[in-house]
């Protein structure tokens, strides 16, 4: 068998693998419906994360993941080499911090390095700029397993590191700098995905804002598991681990959407959509539920992790000392930022790509999408209705887990009720249409759009002029000045790209132009090195005798 | 028993108080308005001419709309009008209020904005989008500010619900606190931005270049102009009613006593009053702001939210 010489490979399935497994299984459904069936490099990225979720001893578990990276690099070949070659470099700076963490004693060092490594992988900020180049790149299918799984693969190797191997030594302070690397992954995350007009690149970046969540959550459960607060860690786990799960079935969702918009009509640029509601309705029904659980809005997939987290850190905030208390108000404000800035990227997908006018022809002569994808999208969403309309449900059967990972946890039941709120709504909506249908005027009737005062377009324009639309770039400006100008880098550059790649680029050209010079050096120069090295080497060894 | 029937009567009573009045408040700021700036103002029922005669009047639907045109007028206000439903009005103790977390009630409000903002970008018109951009730029900077000056209440009254944090602030020894002061300016300027008051946008001006929520609405007529219309109202009322349960909660009736009703109610009314005169007031006393001074406003109403927890912890480290 293959495995470490005389020990072979350990599987093992507790709650933990076994609700990453489940997470798994419809959005590799989804992806194989949408047309990766055939290729068996998906097929090995699958096993690799299967192998990486069941593994039980460390060597099994590096396997696995890096099967995963080494496939999925393979897949984004594929798709584009220019990003492939940064993300080979992210795979295999995760797999140089991880390897030897995982065989290190259990302390600070080994988390930080493990955090290192799956942080890399999982797109938390600093290094999370690779993901929405790399993560748009492969064919859609590709990459909604690979926003929906590997991120999450990552985050699994994370949780059973930092709350089951390491966790007896788990300090506060880690879960402290996870919540940081969260936070800052929420923020640029949740902003790019407004100011992106690429359709993939901007799910890519909502997913680095959802990572950051997730990040978040297992954040102030580290800390609280640390400082001896079961009932918060449970609330920082629960709030994690349903954003885990409400992510893996929405994102693929979108992403397959993604693909298909580009199948459609050749490109997946907002500015050159519009109007796609009209072509293609089944697609953009569906993309609407997916993008009601991108911006996290009542009553959508996305709503209950994201209540569970801002209770978990409001609870939060009254532990600790004074810093720490400064420190979730302020993070307080960057998630409600994030939280708007979502829904603003969320609707910003919707309204410019999928409502309004078609800007192109491609765009007005969409027709919707093939009926292979369409069935992994319609699973995807049937699984998030039970989701966002029965949350308490989910989280009951996610008990177990967190009794794993929080031992003499109880997992308090959810405050937030999305059936009363539809029975609310209902009621509403009941007296609402009583009164528009027996005192109302009924029926409509179409009329040229108004558009402020401007007569009908011309017959060459069916619909109208496309510039005169409001444009993807456009509708990002205001916060592009008003809150990206302080955030990013110059140009509109994200901060990890400027700040940590860029740097580290320099750094690999200046190295190699020395290598060259080294390589280029004349046969005196080469001897005198090696008289140089021999009179130091004698000099140390002299020193040392006489000391 | 007893208790849940009155608790059935008293949120039966709030919904159609609520739904009934809140024309009514829009019509009453409005008049107080033109009163004070020496102008007669439309009689106090002209909200509910205005939706009247909306409702009589054929609805019509631009050609360049897609399907869901009609549907956002709906979503609009079936989420303003669960809001209002969920924040307490004359009384505590509502059925409702268990599931009036303050957080839900944000969520709400979000959703109310982004049908409004889809709204804006249906037709693909100009000003649609202008709007829109505008609403959306405002609400990242009112969401963060409200989550902070959440943080604060939950703080001081232990619980998330709207409910919770109206009967602690009404019986607790809360007192009067810099806490409290720095929050409710917060949440003020918030309240002013998301009802589309000056200083962050003109209920009344048809200005094309500074409009925002009158911007997103311009293709709507007749029965789903109606429905933005009311909604617009509801949410001022929702808005109002949370600041009287939150900040202005003496008097307030108990859902299971029947005898505190009468005082409540006649309070409630009375407290609307004030805010609608407070608002008619601060609106001819201030002039509308540039779009990019209200992330400024807002940004100022966020710190003030950080501000109002940050004092809260350093007196319980000072008191404990």
């Amino acid at each position: 068998m293959v495995g470490l010489p005389g020990q072979g490979m350990h599987l093992r399935l507790d709650a933990l693998s076994a609700l990453f497994l489940i997470i798994l299984l419809p959005q590799t459904i989804a992806a194989a419906l949408s047309g990766m069936r055939g290729s068996l490099t998906f097929w090995v990225f699958v096993a690799g994360m299967v192998v990486a979720l069941l593994g039980a001893d460390a060597f099994t578990l590096i396997f696995g993941f890096e099967l995963m990276s080494a496939a999925s690099w393979l897949l984004v070949l594929r798709g584009d080499a220019k990003p492939a070659s940064l993300y080979a470099g992210i795979a295999v700076f995760s797999a140089a911090c991880l390897i030897p963490a995982l065989f290190l004693p259990a302390g600070a060092l080994a988390f930080m390095l493990i955090l290192l490594g799956t942080g890399a992988k999982a797109g938390l900020a600093p290094l999370h700029s690779w993901l929405p180049r790399a993560h748009p790149a492969p064919p859609a299918g590709v990459s909604a397993l690979m926003s929906g799984g590997m991120i999450k693969v990552a985050l699994y190797v994370l949780i059973r590191y930092g709350f089951i191997v390491l966790g007896a030594k788990a300090a506060p302070w880690w879960g402290m700098v996870l919540i940081v690397a969260g936070a800052a992954s929420v923020l640029i995350g949740s902003l790019r995905a407004m100011l992106e007009t690429e359709l993939k690149t901007l799910l890519a970046c909502s997913t680095v804002e959802h990572a950051g969540l997730i990040a978040v959550g297992l954040g102030v459960a580290l800390r609280a598991k640390a400082m001896g607060d079961p009932a918060l860690a449970a609330l920082g786990l629960q709030a994690a681990l349903l954003c885990v799960v409400a992510h893996a079935l929405f994102k693929p969702l979108l992403f397959i959407g993604a693909g298909e918009v580009k199948h459609a009509t050749g490109t997946s640029g907002l500015n050159w959509l519009g109007g796609l509601l009209r072509g293609m309705p089944r697609l953009s029904g569906l993309m609407l539920l997916g993008a009601v659980g991108m911006a996290a809005l009542p009553l959508g997939p996305g709503f209950a992790p994201e209540f569970l987290l801002l209770h978990a850190v409001i609870a939060a905030a009254a532990t600790g000392g004074i810093l720490a208390h400064l420190a979730f108000t302020a993070l307080l404000a960057v998630l409600g930022v994030s939280a708007a800035l979502a829904l603003g990227a969320a609707v910003r997908l919707v309204g410019i790509g999928f409502l309004g006018r078609p800007r192109t022809l491609q765009a007005a002569a969409a027709e919707d999408a093939r009926p292979g994808p369409l069935a992994g999208m319609a699973l995807l969403a049937g699984l998030c209705v039970p989701v966002a309309l029965w949350p308490g449900l989910v989280l009951w059967g996610m008990n177990p887990v967190i009794r794993l990972l929080v031992p003499g946890a109880s997992p308090a039941p959810l405050a937030y009720a999305p059936l009363i709120l539809v029975l609310l709504g209902g009621l509403v909506a009941l007296a609402a249409g009583f009164v528009l249908h027996r005192f109302g005027v009924r029926g409509t009737r179409e009329v040229p759009a108004w558009m402020g005062g401007f007569g009908r377009p011309p017959a060459w324009l069916p619909f109208g002029d496309p510039m005169t639309q409001p444009s993807a770039s456009g509708f990002a400006a205001p916060v592009a000045r008003a809150i990206g100008a302080g955030l990013l880098a110059p140009g509109g550059m994200d901060p990890g790209q400027a700040w940590v790649l860029a740097p580290l680029q320099r750094l690999y050209l200046r190295i190699v132009r020395l290598a060259e010079r080294i390589r280029r050096a004349t046969i005196r120069e080469r001897l005198a090195f090696v008289f140089m090295g021999l009179v130091l080497a004698l000099l140390v060894l002299g020193l040392g005798e006489g000391g | 028993m007893l208790g849940f029937f009155l608790a059935l009567l008293a949120t039966l009573l709030h919904a159609a108080l609520t739904f009934a009045a809140a024309p009514f408040l829009m019509g009453v700021v409005t008049t107080f308005r033109a009163r004070i700036l020496g102008r007669r103002g439309p009689p106090f029922l002209q909200s509910y001419r205005h939706l009247y005669r909306l409702l009589r009047k054929t609805t019509l639907v631009p050609e360049t709309a897609t399907p869901l045109f009609g549907i956002w007028p709906v979503v609009c206000l079936l989420a303003l009008g669960v809001a209002a439903l969920l924040v307490p009005g004359f009384c505590t103790g509502m059925l409702t209020a268990p599931a009036g977390d303050f957080i839900t009630l944000i969520g709400l409000l979000g959703l109310a904005r982004a049908a409004l903002v889809l709204a804006g970008l249906e037709t693909g018109f100009g000003f649609g989008g202008a709007g829109a951009q505008r609403e959306m730029l405002f609400g990242v900077f009112a969401e963060a500010a409200l989550l902070v000056v959440l943080l604060s209440f939950v703080l001081l009254a232990h619980s998330a619900t709207v409910n919770g944090i109206s009967v602690a602030f009404s019986t607790g020894q809360i007192g009067i606190s810099v806490s409290l002061g720095f929050a409710l300016a917060a949440l003020l300027a918030v309240a002013l931005t998301e009802t589309g008051r000056i200083p962050a946008d003109n209920p009344s001006g048809h200005l094309e270049l500074a409009m925002v929520h009158e911007a997103m609405i311009l293709e709507y007529s007749g029965r789903y102009l109606l429905m933005f219309d009311y909604a617009a109202m509801l949410r001022l009322l929702v808005w109002m009613n949370l600041i009287g349960a939150v900040f202005l909660p003496f008097g307030m009736a108990r859902a299971d006593d029947l005898l505190t009703w009468p005082l409540g109610l006649a309070l409630w009314l009375a407290k609307l009053a004030l805010m609608a005169v407070c608002l008619a007031v601060f609106e001819i006393s201030s002039a509308k702001m540039r779009v990019f001074r209200v992330p400024e406003f807002l940004g100022v109403a966020m710190l003030l939210g950080m501000l109002a927890s940050v004092f809260l912890f350093v007196a319980a480290r000072i008191g404990g």
